[in-house]
């Protein structure tokens, strides 16, 4: 498809999305989709079926011998995240369809939130605005499944994700042994070091805000947050993709989500401009339905 | 044992021996990739005040004095254009489309007082930078997308001449500024940007700005990119809407 086509069609997307009729996303994708790289397609099925795979495969390396996950990849079954744990579906207008949750443990596949926090959760999709919907940064591991394509780039002592969508946002993973930033920084996209582990890259993100959602469905951190990315080429063109979050300020407990990213394999795609706060629109339409800006946890 | 890392060694060496060969501007003790070309890698940033004003301009309230970076240092305005661009002078605390957080343009992406970090590959060049995460992806080698695009950051094709990254970047919108003084642009901007290593940690950056609408004839702007060597340095944040 041609870019500008891309470009079109793509707004034609967010446009559905946003104003239109209930979209049947996320879990209805995995209906689509029953199989990927030869697994089932639910993230508690697909999770160990993946990795098993993992193991057999012998990735392609980069001079230097890591496995090469450079590449420009997709999130088809995490959809942008509309929402992480399992969900029926909302009828109202405008409202996302149903979604099968990325969460594999707890294998109740539910946010293990103190209860104060599930609490919160449900204020927020009442009384706040998605951060993402006034094109603030995603945060991670948001932006892993986020809508469009993120592009993975190894050169040096570093690895960057770049995306597409979401408002020019990126990650430069440090991969050349240093230590994390000191605590009083607190970052949109955190502060992410990597190492590698046999075939898989492992990413330790913190400096987290606290400021985003997961979701556009009010799940939440803080910013004693932090994020350890596990993501690992299944075959040529799918890696299987793990997050743990632990923060002991919102959850009891720390838990997973896995879901898989696919390989765009379109022959000269190229990542297009997004150019969200400067062409925003859709926040005014929250702030007149009554919503207000979210500003992080209120702690009990 | 031996053996085996003299052999690892030549064939590292192979590249760059021909390279040096190959190219008449070839500038020997550049650090380079392993295709050959200057490795820009790193975190660079620039030492001027070009974004309060490209132009020589003396000190105000919470602006430094600066030696401007525009060759010639005057902008050959067309005379409709240079009435313009004192209107936006006047208005500018408000006008300005920094001061609404928008996208910076290019090249002001560049001399905006933030660093910005090159990532480096054969095949495509990209320029991540603090203010308000803003990217550039230079594809190297490939034609610009067909059609006009009305991007704040263009389109970016990039090519090697010697030594020389040159960066071809088309498809502006108009709604950027070259800095906080007024100077403009329209949707025409056909900017050409040059990046030579002069020395491991300096590159000397070059941008022609080229756009009949506004201006007589094409101009340039010239500075220094400097490259950050604080340990452990990295971009941090500046999410300029979120304030």
């Amino acid at each position: 498809m041609c870019p500008l086509v891309r470009s079109i069609a793509f707004a034609a997307f967010v446009i559905a999305t946003l104003l239109g009729p209930s979209t049947p996303v996320a879990g209805q994708a995995s209906k689509n989709r029953p199989v990927i790289a030869g697994c089932p397609s639910v993230s508690a099925k697909f999770h160990p079926c993946a990795l098993e795979k993992a193991k057999a495969f012998s990735p392609p390396r980069m001079p230097d011998g890591t496995p090469n996950l450079q590449g420009i990849w997709d999130a088809p079954l995490a959809m942008g995240f509309q929402n992480i744990e399992d969900f029926p579906g909302d009828p109202s207008p405008g409202g996302f369809g149903p979604a099968v949750t990325v969460i594999v443990d707890p294998p109740d596949g539910r946010v293990p939130y103190q209860p104060w926090a599930r609490a919160q959760r449900d204020e927020n999709i009442k009384k706040y605005i998605d951060p993402y919907a006034q094109c603030l940064p995603t945060g991670v591991p948001r932006q892993m499944a986020n809508f469009r394509t993120r592009q993975i780039t190894q050169s040096g002592n570093l690895i960057s994700i770049v995306n597409e969508a979401g408002g020019h946002i990126f990650r430069v993973v440090h991969m050349d042994g240093r230590s994390h930033l000191s605590p009083t920084f607190k970052l949109w996209m955190g502060d992410s070091l990597g190492h590698w582990e046999g075939n898989t890259l492992v990413i330790e993100t913190t400096n987290l805000n606290g400021r985003w959602w997961y979701d556009s469905m009010g799940h939440f951190a803080s910013d004693a947050l932090k994020v350890t990315e596990r993501l690992t080429l299944v075959d040529a063109d799918t890696l299987h993709y793990q997050a743990t979050m632990e923060d002991p300020k919102v959850y009891t407990r720390p838990w997973t989500i896995v879901f898989p990213l696919e390989r765009i394999k379109e022959k000269g795609y190229e990542q297009m401009e997004e150019a969200c706060h400067e062409g925003d629109h859709d926040a005014a339409g929250f702030v007149l339905g009554g919503y207000v800006p979210y500003t992080g946890p209120r702690f009990p | 044992m031996t053996r085996r890392l003299f052999t690892i060694a030549s064939i590292a060496l192979v590249p760059m021996v021909v390279f040096a060969q190959g190219a008449g501007s070839g500038q020997s003790g550049l650090h380079r990739t392993s295709d050959g070309k200057p490795d820009l890698s790193g975190i660079w940033q620039v030492m001027n005040t070009a974004n309060w004003n490209i132009q020589d301009h003396n000190a105000e309230k919470g602006v430094p004095a600066g030696q401007g970076v525009v060759e010639g240092n005057e902008l050959p305005y067309i005379t409709a254009a240079a009435a313009k661009k004192k209107s936006n002078y006047e208005n500018r605390a408000t006008a300005d489309p920094e001061s609404k957080c928008y996208l910076p343009g290019v090249p002001r992406v560049t001399y905006m007082p933030f660093p910005f970090q090159i990532v480096q590959t054969r095949e495509q060049i990209t320029i991540l930078y603090e203010y308000a995460h803003a990217v550039r992806n230079i594809f190297m080698g490939t034609p610009h997308i067909d059609g006009q695009l009305f991007w704040w950051m263009g389109d970016s094709r990039g090519r090697w001449e010697g030594d020389t990254l040159v960066v071809d970047v088309t498809d502006f919108n108009d709604e950027t500024w070259f800095d906080r003084a007024g100077n403009f642009h329209s949707d025409a901007l056909h900017v050409i940007e040059r990046y030579t290593l002069a020395d491991p940690d300096h590159i000397n950056y070059e941008a022609t700005i080229e756009d009949p609408k506004v201006f007589t004839r094409p101009w340039k702007m010239t500075m220094v990119l400097n490259r950050h060597k604080e340990k452990n340095f990295r971009l941090l944040e500046y999410e300029c809407f979120s304030f």
